[in-house]
């Protein structure tokens, strides 16, 4: 019983994680149908704001969280701008941007590497002590994380549902020349859609600092997980990423709890090979329409 | 162009001089070129030799062999057949460790066990292949980084003949030309092996290009749709190109593991993953020149830029993937050899390509 509550609870933490920066990719998926290989950097940059503004500039954690996440959104925003409107319309669109993202991904990396060093940085707790349910010790941090990624994603779903933006993005994702044709600014929908998958990912950052230590290149193992659970739950769908971020986040932690580490991400990715072997675009893909 | 222009100087002469040279696959190297190359790169292990820092130039240009079998192939699947497989690294570690293990655990001899790697790595190509090359694009990118996690997983926590703890592979037999001919001209015999795979690498490859499959393989990348109306089957070519892809690459992952003694897990981390993409896609995916000029740059390059510029290395790699595929998608040879025709090349020539 209390391994079963451990892994659940394991798994409802990864879960928020991965959800947090599965999003992103997903919704630019959705919209511009590129893979943006910077998420893993805009994680990085979250991550290493927060610390500098917590430790450096003495700000109050919870407002270091949204410098960190503010950061991270300029800059995808920047590359959006820079980059990757200049490829719109191309016939490789999907080969150069994600060439560029890689090169902006490198460029990031290297840039914090030079700035902030190689030695890893950690943040500390935002809320200090635990409790104890069912004999498994839970951090109140780790609470936080759970409650603010559940909060953000619930937000992210009423804005693509309520709000004029959030719709000029479903429409765009789902027919973009129709939404042209409805006088829906598409350049300015794919900047929208950059900055808040981007701010997402640096959420993510800003967050785990706390948990897990801040590097260069600690953006990767994130961005490996996020893909997998976009594949899972189906690229561009939203609903299909935030089922598969918790199913794939408990499915791991069942494997940790119950087989070990070095058991979680083999089983996964065999698993991943199976579902694509069996169902090619995800719990909830969208299938494959060719585009751009 | 050429047609008319051929038509005009030789009248109604023969149905067979109005076909366009260009439009088909079948391309004639330059044999004096060739010649002269091959000569220049079987004497230049003798003149480097005799100079100080002649050993380490030897050691770069057998690495650049490496990375050129790796990057030519890669190439071929990335530019030629225009499948965005992130494994290729994972198919070098394979055929790696398939030689290493071997020649350690079953003390045979490296230039026995060196036959195991690509064969080991074709068929890791196959097996991988079979999932994914039925689907397309961003699925493709995400399987094949699944798979290479998978290998990393495997390199560094398997079993300990494999993983060594997580050190990977160490003290792997060498061909042991030191042994037998000394440092200096057994590193020699080192760089002709080297040359010797890259060579028939470099040459299988040019046949692929120049050939009737290697339109094929061009035609599917850019309307499969097309390409298959006209008879060609979509995953038997994809599958072919894979494998054969992957068996140069292994092939190289056999070499380098009896070159250097052992193997890191650590090749499989990211940045020399991104160092290769870099190569392939600087000098210019889908052209055979490509590779092998990016290759060279990216070789050469850091280590002549080493010292104070050395933090702003990656940098200037990052930034240069990310000009390249604003400004330059094709790659730097095309741009290079367009510049140099208009430069040098006869008027019409540079008019007809």
């Amino acid at each position: 019983m209390e391994k079963l509550f451990q892994a659940v609870y394991g798994g409802i933490l990864y879960g928020s994680i991965y959800g947090l920066m599965a999003i992103g990719l997903t919704l630019i998926w959705g919209s511009l149908r590129m893979l943006n290989m910077a998420m893993g950097a805009f994680y990085v940059v979250g991550g290493y704001l927060t610390w500098t503004a917590f430790k450096l500039w003495g700000v109050p954690p919870l407002l270091a969280i949204v410098l960190g996440v503010l950061a991270a959104a300029l800059i995808g925003l920047l590359i959006q701008v820079l980059l990757i409107n200049r490829l719109l319309g191309r016939s490789s669109f999907f080969n150069a941007a994600m060439i560029a993202t890689v090169g902006a991904a490198i460029m990031i990396e290297s840039a914090a590497l030079l700035i902030w060093g190689p030695r890893v940085k950690q943040m500390p707790p935002i809320l200090e002590g635990h409790t104890k349910v069912l004999g498994v010790v839970i951090q109140y941090q780790n609470l936080i994380i759970i409650a603010v990624a559940a909060i953000s994603l619930i937000a992210l779903s009423l804005f693509l549902k309520k709000t004029r933006y959030g719709l000029a993005i479903q429409a765009v994702s789902q027919q973009m020349d129709a939404a042209r044709l409805m006088g829906i600014p598409t350049v300015l929908t794919f900047m929208i859609v950059a900055t808040i998958g981007a701010a997402f990912a640096g959420m993510a950052g800003s967050l785990l600092s706390s948990v897990f230590y801040i590097a260069p290149t600690a953006g990767y193992a994130p961005l490996t997980k996020a893909l997998i659970v976009t594949i899972f739950g189906g690229l561009g769908s939203i609903k299909g990423t935030i089922w598969a971020a918790y199913i794939i986040g408990v499915m791991e932690a069942f494997l940790v709890v119950y087989f070990g580490a070095g058991f979680a991400l083999p089983v996964l990715f065999l698993f991943m090979i199976l579902m694509l072997v069996i169902r090619p675009s995800g719990l909830f893909g969208l299938g494959e329409v060719q585009r751009l | 162009m050429i047609q008319e222009t051929v038509l005009a100087e030789s009248g109604v002469d023969s149905i067979a001089r109005r076909l366009d040279p260009a439009a088909g696959p079948w391309a004639k190297p330059n044999r004096v070129a060739l010649g002269a190359t091959i000569l220049v790169l079987l004497a230049l292990p003798w003149v480097l030799t005799s100079f100080s820092t002649g050993r380490f130039a030897l050691h770069l240009l057998i690495l650049f062999f490496v990375w050129g079998i790796v990057t030519q192939s890669w190439n071929l699947i990335l530019g030629v057949g225009g499948i965005f497989s992130f494994a290729q690294v994972a198919f070098f570690v394979i055929g790696g460790l398939a030689s290493g293990a071997a020649a350690q655990q079953l003390g045979l001899s490296p230039f026995i066990t060196i036959w195991f790697a690509p064969i080991a790595a074709t068929i890791a190509a196959l097996i991988i292949g079979l999932p994914s090359l039925r689907l397309r694009g961003p699925y493709v990118v995400l399987l094949t980084l699944a798979f290479a996690e998978l290998v990393r997983n495997f390199a560094t926590q398997g079993p300990k003949w494999i993983a060594g703890g997580g050190y990977g592979l160490r003290d792997v037999p060498k061909f042991g030309f030191e042994d037998m001919l000394g440092t200096s001209t057994g590193r020699v015999a080192y760089y002709y092996i080297a040359l010797l795979i890259f060579m028939i690498t470099t040459y299988v490859i040019w046949r692929i290009f120049h050939s009737p499959i290697g339109m094929s393989f061009r035609a599917l990348r850019d309307s499969e749709t097309y390409a298959t109306s006209r008879g060609v089957d979509p995953f038997r070519f994809k599958m072919l190109l894979f494998a054969l892809s992957a068996f140069f690459t292994g092939l190289a992952g056999g070499f380098l593991v009896h070159y250097n003694g052992s193997q890191s897990p650590a090749i499989l981390n990211f940045p020399l993953t991104i160092n290769l993409l870099a190569m392939v896609v600087l000098g210019g995916w889908g052209t055979f020149w490509g590779p092998i000029l990016g290759t060279a740059l990216l070789t050469a390059l850091p280590e002549i830029l080493r010292g104070p510029l050395d933090n702003w290395r990656t940098m200037a790699m990052g930034l240069s993937l990310a000009l390249i595929a604003v400004f330059a998608p094709e790659g730097l040879f095309p741009l290079l050899s367009r510049g140099f025709k208009k430069l040098f090349g006869r008027k019409d020539q540079a008019k007809t390509s």
